[in-house]
């Protein structure tokens, strides 16, 4: 009894690390990317600090509530960001995760959706007109966009017959029988639509500041707004690193310190590719962007096809 | 009492109180009560019979009427699989007679008369065709028991011309629906080759024939069960049926009878179908039958079937013509499990069985949990009509301030549907995702199958957020709050609260403590009768883990307790994180770029959303969105200013 005791004070000690962590470099990572947006784009850019700002301002300002039942868009942005700072116990992030015994890929693919279901409660109930069209927005992209991961993962579990995400989203993409086309197809796929997940440019089309002015964020104001804004940082951070996972694993190999800050470094090349794309490109219209996330699941398919087959 | 005297004792009890309510019709609230009490009693009474044959493992048929000239008898055998789907019935008609009683008083104009008792027959005729074993005489006895009710209650509101036709419909599909299951018997029925108890059409006689049958002439069997899939895909909705009478016949008949319509009437084809697949071959011969080709051809039709029930749910709204598209597509699920397991089943694969009983299983559990989310949801579209008055969802939309004990039951029931963790749907979808994806070497298409499943789970997800979103959360349309100020109070009373919530916990109970159901779907396999399926009984689908949480092979793991203080633990963070500033907190209107008001023409209607993803998923849509653009006009002038120039010019 005591051991087990042991064991579950241990886990969850890790558990309060691991979300620790990326609640501290969340803010950090959205300072440099800005810097990065900046400098592509000639300009000065805030320093990297802004992202702390940023949400420490808004956590201290008033709350305008629009919502009829305004406790269901605060829930929602708690629920966004529980969701992910649950993810940061169920990923791995370096090292094996702390609940990766008891957590499972299948898992994995549902918390992405919870994540943004949150989102879209907020949106649908605040209620005004142009929150509901960036709810509309969202949900076309994010039921396009969650089949895509979902068979990422999927593939891998075909590949290495296991649905522990340590197996199925750790390189099991690549761990085919034959030459891992199955793999690389979906390595292409996800590459293409990964703005999406983290609702960047050029697919950040239920937020388009220019047009809907953040759509579903809307009406979001102070503490609740901040939540969000942290979601989305965390976001940008946690998904990179899953992408590191699923695609790129490679290098881990001497373990400890080392595979940890290489890790890492994997995971700022994403991020810093994702920023580099935001910062050259404009944003797709909602019927482009839809219609290339079909292309792209249709691609998916075909090489789930083809991880069943032994590739 | 045995478990068979105690289901004919519950079905007469439905039968006798029919009678009763007929005769106190004309004092609607006391038959209303009246119907609740029979229902009760003979709830009990099959609950106490399904209790029984869990508890004690296998029994005998029992066998009651017997003419054996004709091969008719009366012989019930309640095994595990039956018991199981008694427990459901039961389990869901209490809370929908219970729900009744207020209901039925927004039909001032028509009679209880032609509603009580029909519906007490129907639930009874249900008990019937879940434990009978005769495929012939009493199977069309117990058909047309629940069919011609059926067809009664689906015109209740006769005046409209619509509901007749739907009723007709209805009446119509499952008359052929019978036929078929009929013709399919006869095909197989003859002398008992050996043993059986003497009657021709007697499960046990024709199933003692088939592997004499399947030797022989192959094709004949094939037919016959070509006709089994038929019939019973006709009654679950299986495309290319569903679409013909569902979405037509669920909307039509009063809410509480939807319900019972879709979470209990359409599972008595799921239950046809597992009995005549799984159980009809004796097990010592599994090896002549084409386990794995069925298998297959159900897998692809409840791909087919979940996909276009759901994208058709998309388009829809009109909230119980939604929620029966949603039912084509559950159903699907069910259907592709149970293909899932006979195609595991049919590798012949030791290694492969357990991920087959987990297969099954899940379509097991998704019967269950459907026809607990479901009837909920109807019940929840019920008072939205009830209170509204109308089930277009284009004319609701706030209504959570103003029923907000409802809002929060349809909301655990729209996630619960949508396979949100935490919840029963989430439990059950991820069995046969984890069958499908680990079942791989039964069909390298397999994985293909799995993940459209999971692309219409995020489907499901979209039309119940349009579903919650546009009648429940949102500013109050003008509607609304017409009806909110003329009636005062909206939200329905606490009998029909007491029915949703009722289902709701189930809804919450199921999906935290997964070891339970599973535990039960343990139990209910150990006790099935002689046949294929009965290797589901030799082997747990899954083991019971920490917290109550089960595992299965590949490493398949669902703890959702622990998902569930996890994810709640974040919000605990987050909600800290949020009163850190003190920051005080304001009610205002929405902003409107500068109008004052908010005007009805304002708002975002569920017509309005997904549009281009309503247009991607029909064919012609996905080809006009495939098309390259045409040419402007204007980008063929040479002199013409620059792209992006003028007015379309927003800056970034």
């Amino acid at each position: 009894m005591g051991g087990e005791l042991k064991t579950i004070a241990g886990t969850a000690a890790a558990c309060v690390a691991q979300v620790l962590w990326v609640l501290l470099l969340a803010p950090l990572v959205e300072g440099l990317v800005r810097k990065l947006t900046a400098r592509i784009q000639s300009r000065q850019g805030p320093p990297i600090w802004q992202g702390w700002f940023d949400l420490l301002k808004l956590l201290g300002k008033e709350d305008l509530e629009a919502a009829e039942v305004p406790w269901l868009p605060r829930a929602a942005a708690f629920l966004s960001l529980g969701t992910l700072l649950f993810m940061a116990c169920v990923l791995p992030l370096g090292a094996a995760p702390p609940l990766g015994e008891q957590t499972d890929a299948i898992l994995l693919v549902h918390l992405v959706t919870l994540a943004g279901l949150g989102a879209l409660m907020a949106g649908f109930g605040a209620g005004g007109t142009y929150s509901l069209i960036g709810s509309s927005r969202e949900v076309m992209v994010m039921v396009l966009l969650e089949p895509l991961l979902a068979v990422a993962v999927v593939a891998g579990a075909v590949h290495r017959n296991s649905l522990a995400v340590a197996e199925a989203a750790r390189g099991g993409v690549f761990a085919a029988e034959g030459f891992p086309w199955s793999g690389l197809v979906l390595l292409v796929v996800i590459l293409l639509a990964f703005p999406a997940f983290v609702q960047r440019v050029p697919f950040d089309v239920a937020e388009a500041e220019t047009e809907i002015m953040e759509g579903w964020l809307m009406e979001c104001s102070g503490p609740t707004l901040a939540l969000f804004k942290y979601t989305a940082m965390l976001k940008l951070v946690l998904y990179s690193a899953l992408f590191v996972n699923l695609f790129l694993p490679w290098g881990e190999g001497v373990g400890g310190v080392g595979a940890w800050l290489w890790f890492w470094v994997k995971t700022g090349a994403v991020i810093a590719l994702v920023a580099t794309v935001a910062a050259a490109h404009a944003r797709y219209r909602t019927d482009q962007a839809v219609r290339w996330f079909g292309m792209m699941l249709a691609a998916a398919l075909g090489a789930l096809w083809l991880a069943g087959l032994g590739y | 009492m045995s478990p068979g005297q105690g289901v004919i004792a519950s079905l007469l009890t439905c039968l006798i109180g029919a009678v009763l309510c007929g005769l106190t019709a004309s004092r609607r609230r006391l038959t209303g009560w009246l119907a609740l009490a029979v229902t009760a009693l003979s709830s009990g009474l099959a609950l106490y019979a399904a209790g029984k044959a869990l508890a004690l493992g296998s029994i005998e048929p029992e066998m009651f009427l017997k003419v054996e000239s004709l091969g008719f008898a009366l012989t019930l055998h309640i095994d595990g699989l039956s018991a199981f789907f008694i427990l459901l019935i039961a389990s869901i008609a209490l809370p929908a007679v219970f729900y009744s009683i207020d209901y039925m008083e927004t039909y001032p104009e028509y009679g209880v008369g032609r509603y009580y008792p029909v519906l007490l027959v129907f639930v009874a005729a249900l008990y019937g065709l879940v434990s009978t074993t005769d495929m012939m005489w009493f199977f069309f006895i117990f058909w047309q028991m629940m069919t011609i009710p059926g067809f009664l209650l689906i015109r209740f509101e006769h005046r409209r011309a619509e509901n007749r036709r739907a009723a007709l419909k209805f009446l119509v599909m499952m008359e052929i629906a019978c036929l078929a299951t009929m013709i399919g018997a006869e095909m197989l029925a003859g002398a008992p080759a050996d043993g059986g108890t003497g009657l021709k059409y007697d499960f046990a006689s024709v199933s003692s024939r088939l592997p004499g049958l399947l030797e022989q002439r192959p094709v004949w069997v094939a037919v016959a069960f070509g006709l089994f899939l038929t019939g019973f895909g006709i009654k679950l909705g299986m495309w290319p049926f569903g679409r013909v009478w569902l979405p037509d016949a669920h909307p039509a008949a009063p809410s509480p009878m939807s319900a019972m319509l879709s979470g209990v009437m359409l599972k008595t084809g799921v239950y046809g179908i597992m009995r005549y697949f799984l159980w009809l071959v004796p097990l010592e011969r599994r090896a002549a039958y084409p386990a794995w080709e069925w298998g297959a051809v159900m897998t692809v039709l409840g791909t087919i079937t979940l996909l276009t029930g759901t994208a058709g749910a998309l388009k829809q709204e009109q909230t119980k013509r939604l929620l029966a598209f949603h039912s084509i597509g559950q159903l699907g699920y069910i259907l592709f499990g149970v293909g899932m397991a006979m195609m595991l089943l049919g590798m012949d694969d030791p290694r492969l069985e357990p991920l087959a009983v987990t297969a099954f299983a899940g379509a097991l559990l998704h019967t269950l949990h459907h026809a607990t989310f479901k009837s909920l949801l109807f019940l929840n579209a019920g008072s939205v009509l009830w209170s509204a008055g109308t089930q277009d969802l284009n004319r609701l939309g706030g209504l959570a301030r103003w029923m907000p004990w409802t809002a929060v039951a349809a909301l655990i029931a729209s996630f619960s549907i949508s396979g949100v963790p935490g919840l029963n749907g989430f439990i059950s979808k991820w069995a046969l995702y984890v069958a499908g994806v680990e079942g791989w070497p039964a069909a390298s298409w397999l994985p293909v199958c799995t993940a459209i499943a999971i692309l219409t789970s995020a489907l499901t997800l979209a039309s119940f957020l349009k579903f919650f979103g546009a009648a429940f959360l949102g500013r109050s349309s003008a509607w609304v709050g017409q009806r909110g100020r003329e009636r005062g109070r909206l939200e329905v009373t606490w009998r029909m609260q007491t029915a949703q919530w009722v289902l709701a916990v189930i809804c919450v109970v199921a999906g935290l403590l997964p070891a339970v159901t599973f535990g039960l779907v343990q139990l209910a396999l150990k006790a099935g009768h002689d046949g294929l399926g009965a290797v589901f009984g030799t082997m747990s689908p899954a083991t019971p883990a920490f917290l109550a949480g089960v595992r299965t092979v590949g490493h398949g793991v669902v703890i959702a307790v622990l998902v569930v203080l996890g994810i709640g633990a974040g919000m605990a963070v987050a909600w800290l994180l949020s009163r850190l500033g003190g920051a005080p907190r304001r009610r205002v209107a929405p902003w409107l770029c500068g109008y004052v008001t908010h005007e009805d023409a304002m708002r975002v209607t569920a017509h309005g959303l997904y549009g281009h993803l309503k247009s991607g998923l029909s064919p012609r849509g996905w080809a006009r969105m495939m098309r390259p653009p045409a040419p402007r006009p204007r980008d063929r002038r040479a002199d013409a200013p620059a792209a992006g120039a003028g007015s379309k010019e927003f800056g970034s």
